[in-house]
């Protein structure tokens, strides 16, 4: 028993989560008016002919005039083989927009994560080792700076600094360019640094208090009279204690490694992701897209939920599952 | 090519309906701006207007011109270009955006479009007519499509417009343009490049309605949808999608599609105008770029910056940026003008006038009061920076069809402007009515002694369109001594809870019901109240008046706002449709203009131009209404 029977147990109650929600969300979808048939009669209507006929003939197309259970089955199925449907705002299968959308949020999303992941705790610990002095004031005013400007405004503001006046970035997002080449890094790093001053904000602030509770403890005390190096009573003695709690928050913010997109940030840079493809999914009531991005947002979430659980099994063994 | 810009998809005279493709002309600038939720004056890189050339060319600026002769004209470098939103489909037979409609324009020509001074030009189809009934299309030799679908010929055309558009099945945008008296048009193949279009009655201006407008497609392509009467399929076609099969058809061929990011496009050396003997000698070995690139760049700010450090070669120019982008060196903004208005709708619905009891928008003489009180030069000026035509008419002053200003009603203009103008005829107007509004000093009140207060709705967002509705404020509290709340709103919500009204569930027991846009008579009303708005702008139909008829029947497919024309708008309207002649033709929409500028169904206030900012090495926009017509003639001087 132990962790393997706990980590069994929560994957198929994951699975069980995953199909109570694409069941749910099948049937808000089956009891919600189709806006393709709603169009179909209007347009039937203008061209004088009848609604009623133009609506089953749309409905009949998409498979609607089935009975209930059969295109549930039908749905269920779809979704587990990844045939989730033909979206209707970009005319391409449902799976094909969301890998191209995610080939690009990946693309900030990574290099985002991961700095927010270091710098967080880093600037965190720096403040904490250098409480109220100038230091502790200048990075704290740094992350709040960040995490209280909206992104999209200092978006447009370092676009026109680095991108008008000094010609140093391009405005218009390239795609033709390789994901690993010096192009690429230097068309992504000012929306990379937005997002990572937008985000570094939270996690500075919990490291910083937590860490400056371990300071002055006493296993740090007789660790610095034992003669061991700063950098080490750092690293070793208030990092790892301060970790456990901010695992929570980052492993939450690891997530962002795949569906972290910023609808704000890829509209002022151009970038072709995964958050202006679901907004303009929404906007034009593509519900085959919608739904798609539903369903792989909840996977990575439960996903998610999972690993977080796990982390504090890692981090810190006092936790145990014998009796979960 | 990208000519023929807002064309196709106009609305046809004589059609009993108006299709979905037509209804986003209808919309306009602001309207199709607010319904994407983008920036307006959008998409148009490659704008092309029209204009009947009853004025001077406009063409003529010394930074615009095209004087340069062909010879000196070379291939070379991309055209970059942004739009604001991505693209739904390139499918030439489904689409109904006129962005993508420019994309496919880039690589399939449509079979004809105009040239300045609205002179046909002959892409791959020729009309003739003797009697503006019978049209015979001649179709050009030598055009093939790519891959193994052969040539172009008459039964490319016949097929699809038999089998495709006339079918009951296909549901394409274009159906509607094949239909006129609730009847197919007859269309006959008479040669192999030869077919006749005829038309149940002489109609002299059926080419300006763009109704036989078409891209040529495979009929190998069709065949097997038709057969199988698949619209799904043949509106997910890869080929059609991809638009794999335009072999020299077009100036451009399609290179890579990415549906979020953009369209790339390289030179297609075969095109065919380039060996056509009578199209002008600028396209001899046209196109003259290597290749077109059409960005997707949602803010306009970062448009306008790509403009500015030469990322693209175009975007549209608020016109507070205009004189900006005109003094740098590295751009030139060229002023197109275009024939959408921008109208303030009165709400004469039962949920419009929300102020009181009764409905004043109703009264032809309150309306006229209100045209009085808004200073026409001023918002021309003002709002607009002087790129806009001032409007008293459904027509925009340089068209062919416009009436002589003296026979107009000039509101919002010299002696027809002002306090006292407005407010002797909104007193008039409350005589005519049983609720006793009344003015207070110099406020118009309630009969409850209440401020008369209304809403005016803009989009959200929209900078140009919101000092516009300030200032009609302004001018209402001004002049009228009415006080109006501007609301800033989402188009797509205005339009869909606003707007259109709720389609009853018993639209057999009213006199008419046709559809969200007049769902009936004034008792049927959208889901929420509202007074004014200038979310929508209307496109006036310059080339082809006739399909403006929409906007002024009681009973006609597009009259969301209620209103009832005080004058005989069908009779009219009918007997413009009957005319054999052109002259005939001018006779009745002359009469038509000068009603509709007496009776004031909404506040005709301004015609906006088009402002798009090139860079200056861009050779070709001309400050014309059809500026990109010769689009493969465009170059890059050196």
């Amino acid at each position: 028993m132990g962790l393997e029977w706990y980590v069994a147990r929560r994957v198929a109650w994951a699975i069980v989560v995953t199909f109570i929600i694409v069941s749910v969300t099948w049937a808000l979808l089956a009891a919600a008016p189709n806006p393709e048939v709603s169009q179909a009669a209007s347009q039937a209507a203008l061209e004088g002919g009848d609604p009623a006929e133009a609506q089953e003939r749309a409905k009949e197309l998409r498979g609607l005039d089935a009975p209930l259970h059969e295109r549930y089955i039908d749905y269920v199925t779809g979704i587990y083989t990844f045939n989730w449907g033909w979206s209707e705002s970009r005319n391409q299968p449902v799976t094909d927009a969301l890998m191209e959308s995610l080939y690009y949020t990946v693309q900030y999303s990574v290099p985002w994560t991961i700095l927010t992941i270091l710098l967080g705790p880093l600037v965190g610990i720096y403040s904490a080792a250098n409480q109220y002095s100038w230091k502790d004031h200048v990075a704290t005013g740094f992350a709040f700076f960040g995490y209280s400007i909206p992104n999209f405004f200092f978006g447009i503001i370092l676009l026109l600094l680095f991108g008008v006046y000094l010609d140093a970035i391009p405005i218009v997002y390239n795609t033709d360019v390789p994901v690993f080449s010096v192009e690429n890094a230097i068309q992504l790093a000012i929306p990379v640094f937005v997002l990572v001053t937008g985000s570094i904000g939270g996690t500075m602030r919990v490291s910083r208090n937590e860490s400056a509770e371990y300071i002055n403890a006493d296993f740090v005390k007789t660790a610095t009279a034992k003669g061991v190096s700063p950098l080490r009573v750092y690293a070793r003695h208030i990092l790892r204690p301060t970790m456990v709690p901010l695992s929570t928050t980052i492993v939450a913010q690891l997530l962002y490694l795949f569906v972290g997109s910023s609808l704000l940030v890829e509209v002022v840079f151009g970038i072709p992701g995964l958050g202006r493809t679901t907004y303009r999914a929404i906007v034009s009531q593509d519900t085959s897209l919608v739904l798609g991005a539903t369903l792989f947002f909840t996977f990575i979430a439960t996903i998610g939920n999972l690993l977080q659980d796990l982390v504090y099994t890692v981090l810190d063994p006092r936790i145990s599952f014998d009796d979960r | 090519m990208p000519s023929g810009n807002r064309s196709f998809d106009n609305i046809g005279q004589g059609t009993t309906g108006i299709s979905r493709r037509k209804w986003l002309q209808a919309l306009g600038v602001a309207g199709a701006a607010g319904l994407a939720g983008c920036q307006g004056s959008d998409d148009q890189e490659t704008t092309t207007t029209t204009d009947d050339g009853t004025e001077s060319d406009p063409s003529t600026d010394s930074e615009t011109e095209t004087e340069t002769e062909s010879g000196s004209r070379s291939v070379g470098g991309t055209y970059n270009s942004v739009t604001s939103s991505p693209y739904e489909t390139l499918n030439p037979l489904y689409n109904d955006e006129y962005g993508a409609g420019v994309a496919i324009g880039y690589a399939l020509d449509l079979n004809y479009t105009f040239a300045p001074e609205t002179e046909p030009f002959w892409l791959h189809t020729e009309f003739e007519t003797d009697d503006n009934e019978v049209w015979v299309v001649k179709v050009r030799e030598g055009l093939e499509f790519g891959g193994d679908y052969g040539e172009v010929t008459a039964e490319t055309y016949t097929y699809q417009i038999q089998e495709v558009h006339q079918s009951e099945w296909a549901n394409t945008p274009d159906a509607t343009n094949w239909i006129r008296d609730e009847e197919p048009i007859n269309v006959e193949e008479t040669g192999e490049y030869e077919f006749q279009i005829e038309l149940p009655s002489p109609d002299p201006v059926y080419l300006e309605s763009y109704d036989p407008q078409m891209y040529p497609i495979p009929v190998d392509l069709m065949q097997p949808y038709v057969d199988e009467e698949d619209a799904e399929g043949l509106q997910d076609d890869e080929d059609l999608l991809e638009l794999t099969f335009t072999g020299n058809l077009g100036a451009f061929s399609l290179d890579e599609w990415n549906r979020s990011s953009g369209v790339t496009f390289s030179r297609n050396d075969d095109y065919f105008l380039q060996d056509v003997d009578d199209a002008p000698d600028e396209f001899e070995n046209a196109p003259y770029f290597e290749g077109v690139q059409v960005d997707v760049v949602q803010e306009e700010s970062s448009r306008l910056a790509a403009l500015e450090t030469g990322e693209t070669d175009t975007a549209a120019v608020p016109p507070n940026r205009v004189q900006e982008f005109q003094d740098l060196d590295s751009t030139y903004v060229s002023v197109q003008p275009q024939s959408y208005n921008e109208i303030c709708a009165y709400n004469m619905r039962d949920n419009g006038w929300t102020a009181g009891p009764g409905n004043l928008f109703r009264e032809k003489e309150f309306r006229q009061g209100l045209a009085c009180a808004v200073n026409k030069e001023r918002l021309v000026e003002g709002v607009y920076r002087g790129f806009a035509e001032i409007e008293y008419t459904w027509q925009p002053p340089w068209s062919q069809w416009y009436p002589d200003e003296d026979d107009l009603m000039t509101f919002g203009t010299g002696d027809l402007y002002g306090p006292e103008e407005t407010r002797s005829r909104i007193e008039s107007a409350i005589e005519n009515v049983d609720e006793d509004y009344r003015y207070d000093g110099e406020n118009l009140v309630t009969p409850d002694g209440n401020q008369v207060t209304l809403s005016l709705y803009h989009s959200a967002g929209q900078n140009t369109e919101k000092n516009f509705a300030q200032f009609i404020a302004q001018e209402f509290s001004e002049n009228a001594g009415i006080e109006v709340e501007v609301e800033a709103i989402d188009g797509v919500k205005f339009s869909e809870d606003y707007w259109q009204q709720e389609v009853p569930d018993n639209p057999d027991e009213y006199e008419w019901s046709e559809g969200p846009n007049n769902a009936g008579p004034r008792e049927v009303t959208s889901a929420n109240e509202w007074d004014m708005s200038v979310v929508f702008g209307l496109n006036a139909y310059p080339l082809n008046p006739l399909t403006a008829d929409v906007f002024f029947l009681k009973d006609g497919v597009y009259n969301p706002y209620g209103y009832y024309p005080s004058w005989d708008a069908e009779g009219l309207f009918d007997k413009a449709r009957n005319a054999e002649s052109r002259d005939e033709l001018k006779e009745a929409l002359r009469d038509i203009f000068i009603n509709i500028s007496e009776d004031q169904p909404m506040g005709m206030l301004a015609f906006p131009s088009d402002t798009i900012g090139y860079n200056s090495s861009v050779q070709g926009p001309m400050e014309d209404y059809f500026s990109g017509w010769d689009f493969p003639a465009w170059y890059f001087e050196e």
